[in-house]
């Protein structure tokens, strides 16, 4: 069995007659077509990237953060309990912040080193505001030095407030201070 | 049994990507990976998946290694070409942190692809030269270097007819490393590996003159850092005043300016600088501005330059800046880091006098033999931006390198000076011609300069002129 292709496709095509297409070919087209599209869609799910920059961070009970940063800083080891932790400064091409090292993390990385975050959570821990990896997260390093920076803003020196309607969000208020406290700019 | 490491990942940290590749490929063909042997022709997937299961089985398996390269000689149909190439991928991303027994299987395997000429295994050679650390007497790098001679020695007949070029990449690195070994003292360690390095230098030298002259004026640099071993003080007293014991048939070497003249290419400066190193480097110079670096530097320092003898690798690192790093204009004219920053922290971070000596000789040595015809003007412009832009806050670096300057043109080869009067002001004559200062002023005229100094300057440039008119 043979079709026409519809006079509307026709209209505006060259002057060469209209190919006639056979039904099973077109069939066999929409089927590699409908595939193409899958695989498309699975493609740009695979390589959908949740990186966020760090000037983008907003302080909030999920751990969904990921990210990569470079360590500026680290400061000395203390204990917490039985656990280690260890406070450092982290920064991207947009904004520093606080992470905070826990257990064997402290002794993994080093200030020069680039580490990817999966699942870190952005909180309010005894008042200070940090990023950390928290029990679900993951810190990675991936390399070192290669990475620009910046130390201003600091996303941990900024006072938020909660959003007038919705709680559970919240909005910058004002700087604290423009660089971090803990860790200051070298002069 | 699950396929063995070749590197030792400390726990937090990713794996690489390459070594992810080799391991897969190895766990997945693990079962074609013992004879007999498929018969059957591979796809080119299939092959270059081959490729690398058999170089990671090799790696990771002594003991089947002789199994695994009979297999790679089975299969080969491109010349060993993917084979080499993930060699030399190895080589270059994860050398350094390789485990030892990796290492050993990764010398062998590079012997047997000279012993193949697998094509591209002189950048497998070179690269491995490069993974030499300089200012380094630690077992490990000795151990490469002992590798390294030995098989360049082995192989010499063979180099020499498929790729002398290897041979030049060995004489310069070897002569650097020399000075290095030399300063060890009589350990006794690094007494037979001291000899086997003279040997193959001196072989390179006495019997094959054209691959030192292949390196240019470099050659005569490194030589003169050794002159305090007796082969290498006959070699410079021959080169200088009895040049004729090099002739050979069809070349004749005439005087020791045929040297100076040539300008050495900056696959040389490479040489000295590793990958890693170089990745570094070039990253502060496109990606960081100016202001900002401190903290790279910092990094920077403290993974290379973290011991008191590892100053000596600063001289490398600076002729490299020079010779190897030409950035573009738009990066010129932007606020990143200029080259000339970063040499200048460099030449402050040396603390030993002589190492200081030798930084300034690494900037200024083009300088002495520039021939605008041969050279390139960017080789000049870091030591010229130094001393001009030192002049508002540190004036006694641009009195220091000026006088260092005018001290080389007067005896780094008192009867060629006037090689040296004609390098020198030439080099300022072009540096002013593209505008790269706007005059001589700025050194002549500058009040904070010593009047001496300055009349010197003005005098070097007015013969300079003379004798080109």
């Amino acid at each position: 069995m043979q079709i026409k292709l519809p006079v509307h496709l026709r209209v505006g095509l060259c002057s060469r007659p209209p190919q006639r297409v056979c039904v099973q070919e077109v069939l066999e087209r929409e089927v590699r077509l409908s595939y193409w599209n899958k695989v498309k869609q699975w493609r740009s799910w695979r390589n959908k990237s949740d990186m966020v920059l760090l000037k983008d961070i907003v302080p909030a009970a999920h751990n969904n953060i990921e990210s990569k940063f470079i360590v500026l800083e680290k400061g000395s080891t203390a204990l917490e309990g039985k656990n280690r932790i260890c406070l450092t400064l982290v920064a991207d091409e947009t904004a520093a912040v606080h992470l905070q090292l826990w257990g064997d993390e402290c002794n993994a990385f080093d200030s020069g080193d680039i580490i990817h975050l999966r699942k870190g959570i952005f909180s309010y821990q005894h008042g200070n505001l940090i990023l950390r990896a928290g029990k679900r997260g993951k810190l990675e390093k991936s390399g070192e030095f290669v990475m620009s920076y910046v130390e201003i803003p600091n996303m941990s020196e900024i006072h938020w407030i909660p959003h007038a309607t919705n709680s559970k969000y919240y909005i910058q208020d004002y700087v604290i201070s423009p660089h971090s406290r803990i860790f200051p700019p070298i002069p | 049994m699950a396929a063995l490491k070749l590197t030792l990942t400390p726990p937090l940290e990713a794996e690489n990507a390459l070594e992810t590749s080799l391991r897969e490929a190895f766990e997945s063909q693990k079962q074609s990976l013992r004879p007999p042997f498929s018969l059957a022709i591979p796809s080119p997937d299939q092959y270059t998946l081959l490729n690398r299961a058999i170089l990671h089985g090799v790696l990771t398996e002594p003991q089947f290694a002789k199994t695994h390269i009979k297999h790679l000689h089975a299969i080969v149909t491109d010349g060993y070409a993917t084979f080499v190439t993930l060699l030399l991928d190895l080589v270059n991303h994860l050398y350094p942190k390789l485990l030892a027994s990796v290492k050993t299987q990764l010398l062998w395997l590079t012997d047997q692809t000279v012993c193949v000429l697998g094509i591209g295994y002189d950048a497998v050679l070179v690269s491995l030269l490069r993974q030499i650390v300089g200012a380094d007497c630690g077992d490990v790098n000795l151990w490469l270097c002992s590798k390294l001679v030995t098989l360049f020695l082995e192989q010499w007949d063979c180099l020499l007819e498929d790729s002398p070029h290897v041979l030049s990449f060995a004489l310069y690195t070897f002569l650097r490393v020399l000075t290095d070994h030399c300063r060890g003292g009589s350990v006794e360690k690094l007494e037979t590996l001291k000899r086997l390095e003279i040997h193959l230098c001196v072989k390179i030298v006495r019997e094959e003159f054209h691959l030192c002259l292949k390196i240019g004026r470099d050659f005569i640099r490194l030589l003169q850092d050794l002159v305090h071993v007796p082969e290498f003080r006959a070699i410079l007293k021959d080169i200088v005043f009895n040049p004729c014991v090099f002739n050979v048939v069809g070349f004749e070497f005439k005087d020791v300016s045929q040297i100076y003249s040539t300008r050495t290419s900056s696959r040389y400066s490479l040489l000295r600088i590793s990958p890693d190193m170089e990745t570094q480097l070039r990253f502060l110079l496109t990606s960081i501005k100016l202001g900002n670096q401190k903290r790279h530097q910092v990094w920077f320092g403290k993974k290379f330059l973290n011991e008191p003898d590892k100053e000596f690798v600063i001289v490398d690192i600076v002729r490299f800046i020079c010779c190897g790093h030409h950035p573009p204009n738009e990066i010129i004219q932007s606020d990143i880091v200029p080259r000339w920053a970063l040499i200048g922290w460099l030449l402050t971070s040396c603390r030993r006098n002589h190492v200081v000596a030798n930084v300034k000789l690494a900037l200024f040595y083009d300088w002495l033999f520039f021939d605008e015809r041969v050279d390139t003007i960017m080789n000049i412009e870091p030591a010229v931006l130094l001393m001009v832009h030192s002049i508002p806050k540190y004036v006694d670096i641009t009195h220091a390198l000026l006088e260092f300057l005018l001290h080389l043109v007067d005896s780094y080869d008192v009867e060629r000076k006037s090689v040296m009067v004609k390098g020198v002001s030439s080099a300022f004559q072009l540096l002013v011609r593209k505008g790269v200062i706007r005059s001589l002023d700025v050194l002549i005229s500058c009040p904070a300069l010593h009047p001496a100094l300055k009349e010197r300057l003005k005098k070097l440039v007015a013969c300079g002129m003379i004798g080109s008119s």
